[in-house]
Formats: C-alpha cells, sequence, structure tokens
C-alpha cells in the first residue's frame, strides 16, 4: 500500500515545497536589512508601486482554455473548455473552470499493447492464463470526457516582465484551490467485463458461486462522476489591458483506477482498487478582462 | 574606456554643476526619493509613475544589458566620483525651495529634466555562479529519478554565461512499474541514470519584477538555456540473473528558468531541463546473461529526460559595485 499515495503525496509534497519556498523566500526577499530597517523615510508608508493599472480588480475573466496531462500513466488527455472568474479584489477571485477533452494512449500503453496476447488462448480455464488480451486491458482504461474545477483564487504576486529588450508586458501570478470534479467513462462491454461476481457471492438458487480470480474480466469501476481536491497556479501574461496569455499548472485529485483492473492484488476488480490519485495537467488559454477599461490605482 | 570618453560630454557637466550648485546652497530638502545611501528598487515606484502616468518599467536598455545601457548614457553622462554625494532635489522640481539668491542664476532643474537610469538591482558581469540544486523527472511514467546537481557559471555579460554542470540521480520506481507486472504480467524494461555532466550555455532574454501584496518589489528573469554532455545509465535487468551493463550517452540539453534575487549574492533558481539522448535498453528477447553480450544487442530509443529543477545561486564575488550614474 505504500505504493498507493506516492504519487498524489509526491505532487502534494512538491506544491507544499514550493509554497514554503516561496513562503521562506518572500519574507528573506522583503525583510529589511538592520540599517534598513532603521530609516524612515517619506515611502515608508505608501504602496510599493502607485498609478498601477488594476488589471485583475472588479472585473470578469472570460477565458478560453485547453490543456494536457503530463505524465499520465495509461492515457493522456487533452481537452478544451472555459474558464470563467470573478476577480472580487485585487487579491481574491472566484471562479470555475470545465473542460471536454480527449483521450489517448500513452507510449507505455502503446507498448504494452503491441505484446499483449490478442485473444485469450484458453477462455474456458482463467486460472491458466492471467494474462489480459489486448481488447481486455484496453477496455478497461478509463478516458476523462469531462472535468473542471470551482475554486477560489488568489493573486499575490503581480509585475512587469521585458522580453529581449522589446516586449513589455504585465503580468500576475496566481495561485487557486477549490473542489475538483471529473467525469470518467469506460468502454467494457458486456462481452469482455461478463463476471457478475468477481468477489464471488450467491447466485438466486442460494448456491455459492467461487471467485474465478481473474479480474481481467471484472465490470470495470473506474467510471462515473468524481469529486475531489483542486489545485492550480498559473501566470497571466496580459497582452493588452483586456486580454492575457493564461499559463497554468492545475492538479485534478480524486479518487480513480485509470488501469481499471486489479490494484490490490486480491484478484478481483473491486471498488477498494480506486485510491486518491493527482491528475496533473498545464494548459495555455486566452483570458479576456471585461469590462475592458481599467482603472488605477491612486 | 570607450564609456570615460564619451560621457565626457558639456550636457553631464552642467548637470553636475548644477545639482552640485543645489547641494551646496539649498538647505536639506527631505524628498520623496530614495534616502542616501539607500540602493533603489527598480523603476517601479511613483517616480516614474508620475511621469508617464504608467506603471512604468523602464523601456530603456539598462536592465536587459547593462552594457549597452552603459553605451547610451555614455554619449552624455561621464563617470561620476562613486563618493561623491548625490544631489537632493526637491521633488517638484523647484531649484528654488532653499530660497537662495544663487538660485536665480542657476538653470532650472527639475526631475524631467534629469535622465535618471535606475540601476539594475543585480549585476552578474564577471561573476561566478555556484548552483546546487534539485531536480525531479516530469515525464517518465514507469521509473522517477531525483538528480541533486551542482552547476559552476560565468558571467561573461549581463545575460550570457557559461558553465558546466554534473548531477548524481537516485532512482525511484514508479506505480505503473509494478501495476505493468501484475496487471499486464509484463516486466517493463527499464534503465536507471547515474550521473551526467554538461557544459552550457545561458541567456537571459526575459527579465521582470513584481510586487508581492502590494508591499513588496522583486526582481526575476528568466534564463534560456542549452548545452552538451554526457549521462551515464544502467540498464535494471527484467530477470536478476542477468547482469547489468552501462551506457555513455552523449546528452544535449535545453531549458528554460526562471530566477528570483534575494540579495546581493543569493538567488532563488527554479526551472525546466530536457535532457536528450538516444538510450540502450534491454533487448526484449535478451538470453545472453554476459552484459557486454547484451549491450551489442540492445534496443536503442531517443529518450527525452524532462526534469523540474530548483537551486539556490551563490554569486562570487558575493557584491559588486556599480560603474553606471545612479
Amino acid at each position: 500500500m505504500s505504493t498507493l499515495m506516492k504519487t498524489p503525496i509526491a505532487t502534494l509534497a512538491l506544491g507544499t515545497l514550493v509554497l514554503a519556498s516561496s513562503a521562506l523566500v518572500v519574507p528573506a526577499l522583503v525583510a529589511p536589512n538592520e540599517a534598513v530597517a532603521e530609516r524612515k523615510g517619506a515611502l515608508d508608508d505608501v504602496p510599493a508601486v502607485r498609478h498601477r493599472l488594476l488589471l485583475v480588480k472588479k472585473r470578469f475573466e472570460v477565458g478560453l482554455a485547453s490543456e494536457s496531462t503530463i505524465n499520465a500513466d495509461f492515457r493522456h488527455t487533452l481537452g478544451a473548455g472555459l474558464k470563467l472568474e470573478f476577480h472580487a479584489s485585487d487579491l481574491l477571485s472566484f471562479g470555475a473552470v470545465g473542460i471536454f477533452g480527449t483521450s489517448i494512449n500513452t507510449g507505455l500503453t502503446d507498448k504494452l499493447l503491441s505484446s499483449l496476447p490478442e485473444d485469450d488462448p484458453s477462455p474456458t480455464n482463467t486460472d491458466a492464463e492471467p494474462t489480459p488480451t489486448q481488447r481486455e486491458f484496453e477496455a478497461h482504461l478509463n478516458s476523462m470526457p469531462i472535468h473542471g474545477a470551482a475554486y477560489v483564487g488568489v493573486t499575490p504576486w503581480y509585475g512587469k516582465l521585458a522580453a529581449f529588450g522589446k516586449f513589455f508586458v504585465n503580468f500576475d501570478f496566481y495561485f487557486q484551490g477549490g473542489i475538483a470534479f471529473a467525469q470518467l467513462k469506460s468502454d467494457c462491454n458486456s462481452q469482455i467485463c461478463d463476471d457478475s461476481t468477481p468477489t464471488g457471492g450467491l447466485n438466486p438458487e442460494g448456491q455459492v458461486i467461487l471467485p474465478d480470480n481473474n479480474p481481467n474480466d471484472d465490470p470495470v469501476l473506474n467510471e462515473g462522476f468524481k469529486a475531489g481536491l483542486y489545485l492550480g497556479g498559473g501566470i497571466h501574461v496580459f497582452l493588452n489591458d483586456w486580454i492575457a496569455l493564461d499559463l497554468t499548472v492545475r492538479d485534478y485529485l480524486f479518487r480513480d483506477n485509470p488501469s481499471g483492473l486489479d490494484f490490490d492484488a486480491d484478484l478481483a476488480v473491486t471498488e477498494d482498487d480506486n485510491r486518491f490519485l493527482n491528475h496533473l495537467f498545464m494548459g495555455i488559454g486566452v483570458s479576456f478582462l471585461l469590462p475592458s477599461d481599467v482603472k488605477r490605482t491612486p | 574606456m570607450r564609456r570615460f570618453n564619451t560621457l565626457l560630454s558639456p550636457t553631464f557637466f552642467s548637470s553636475i554643476f548644477a545639482a552640485a550648485l543645489i547641494t551646496l546652497w539649498a538647505p536639506p530638502v527631505q524628498t520623496a526619493h530614495a534616502q542616501p545611501g539607500e540602493e533603489p528598487e527598480m523603476t517601479f515606484d511613483e517616480d516614474e509613475a508620475d511621469e508617464d502616468s504608467e506603471m512604468t518599467f523602464d523601456e530603456e536598455p539598462e536592465e536587459g544589458n547593462e552594457d549597452l545601457g552603459d553605451e547610451d548614457l555614455g554619449d552624455e553622462d561621464p563617470e561620476p566620483d562613486p563618493d561623491e554625494p548625490e544631489p537632493e532635489l526637491d521633488p517638484d522640481g523647484d531649484s528654488n525651495a532653499g530660497g537662495s539668491a544663487m538660485a536665480d542664476d542657476v538653470e532650472k532643474v527639475a526631475w524631467q529634466d534629469i535622465v535618471v537610469v535606475v540601476r539594475k538591482p543585480f549585476l552578474k558581469i564577471n561573476r561566478m555562479e555556484l548552483v546546487p540544486s534539485w531536480g525531479v523527472t516530469m515525464n517518465d511514467n514507469i521509473v522517477r529519478h531525483f538528480a541533486f546537481s551542482a552547476a559552476f557559471n560565468y558571467y561573461l555579460t549581463d545575460v550570457l554565461a557559461v558553465g558546466l554542470e554534473g548531477q548524481y540521480f537516485v532512482k525511484s520506481l514508479r506505480e505503473p512499474f509494478d501495476l505493468v507486472a501484475r496487471q499486464a504480467r509484463r516486466l517493463p524494461t527499464v534503465n536507471k541514470y547515474n550521473f551526467g555532466a554538461a557544459i552550457n550555455f545561458h541567456y537571459i532574454p526575459i527579465y521582470g519584477k513584481f510586487a508581492v501584496l502590494d508591499e513588496h518589489i522583486i526582481s526575476w528573469e528568466t534564463a534560456l538555456t542549452a548545452g552538451v554532455g554526457f549521462t551515464q545509465s544502467e540498464v535494471i535487468p527484467r530477470d536478476p540473473v542477468m547482469q547489468p551493463f552501462k551506457n555513455t550517452l552523449i546528452t544535449p540539453n535545453v531549458g528554460a528558468s526562471m530566477r528570483f534575487f534575494l540579495n546581493r549574492f543569493i538567488t532563488v533558481n527554479l526551472g525546466i531541463r530536457d535532457y536528450v539522448f538516444v538510450d540502450k535498453f534491454e533487448a526484449a528477447s535478451r538470453t545472453e546473461p554476459d552484459g557486454n553480450l547484451a549491450m551489442e544487442n540492445a534496443d536503442a530509443a531517443l529518450i527525452n529526460n524532462i526534469m523540474f529543477q530548483a537551486g539556490l545561486s551563490v554569486w562570487f564575488p558575493m557584491s559588486f559595485e556599480y560603474t553606471t550614474f545612479r
């Protein structure tokens, strides 16, 4: 079981590390040294930036989003969708993102499929050949046609950057946290997933049915609606006052069993095979901030 | 030397002369500008904002290229004496603030009359950077490698550096390694990486600054990196009876990183690097236990080992002196 949580923990640990680093770095950056702290100047009580363009405050953000999984195990998800967000203040925002996706096999899956048998060599003797056929393996894999999140966002950092000494643009860093959701789908039909009692049971006559110990014909339990935790972050690069390039990293964490087969080695596909996994995406999008007029700080 | 020659212009002398007169004759005026001895932040402040009503970011070349900035200034401004006190000016631009009679004879000096190029917060030219860092594989769903690295870079200019890096890898098999064996009855072919080294070139095309919670300003920049080196990989035999074998692989790399400036000698780096090589894997049909024979029959594949890297840079010398007019 120790491997169960490796992936989400690693990601959470990485996120925590980044946040912790930021927490350490920012005070270190901004903490005045002793000499400076003793000086009291006319600028001590004024904001760091005046006459600043309020590029997000009290504005609606409507974005076209696209994203792709990073390092998915069996199937990559490529998707596009819509992002809606209201920036209640310069710092705080509320929003949601919804993505429609399509799936493609990873290189690992393609290699596995090419090495698996096309047909079960001994279909009547399931104990003799526990190797799944190509159809069994692929049918158990799930895809993610819809996913998204509702979140609270903070935009603590904003600034300007210059590229190649010619292009000067505003940008901000934002972080998001909230609730993730996903609709998972798998295509295991009754011809493949024909074992109605993966863990055994009783038939209508009350007779005991022993488990066949073959998870390859078990019904899939990795489809349907899932809800979980959402963590995200990204950068707005403002092309002008109301159009921004949106570069994001989003992590949707929810219970899943991407392979759809037996995970806990009990030789049956059960609900216990689902575990809390992260689904990490990188995305790019274009955001429109409305109204298009932008205000300034004093 | 060119800078010293071209900076000796009459305009600069007249400016210095006027400023010096103001300093000598006008009583001290508490201004909204930086206090004496205080290092200015990048021009993200009210002075520029007052000028063009924009949250200004100097589009003058001083930050992207210190040398270029020097040249532009050099046509008009001579090199000042670093020990010379800086003039204090009335932020309203009124040189008569002190009420001195001499001020009537002095050409009016205001902020907008003086070309101020705020100095870069961090100079890198002719400095060395020692970068201990940590990295993790981003794109391998069978085996994850953690890299513990050290790099040494020397900055030829403020935007161009050459350096060396060395890496030591630690492998960690991921969940699919076990799943593939148990669920699909297939043993993945996996290589681990032992160590690597490279010579790299760094170019810094993007720089910026950002404010944290509207209180503090932090400078950062983006560096592009390209280099070439080698990586040693080692086959993890599917059957423990078989001997492993090692490969030494020519490894070009490309990447991008962000650097955040903490102080004059420490920066934090975050980046992504793609190490590209043609690795040799244990053949799917391997039968020979001997590692050398297996290497001759190995299967080759192009690998992109994309790593996220985080590091802390220590810069030497640990401080620097500005050579341009403040």
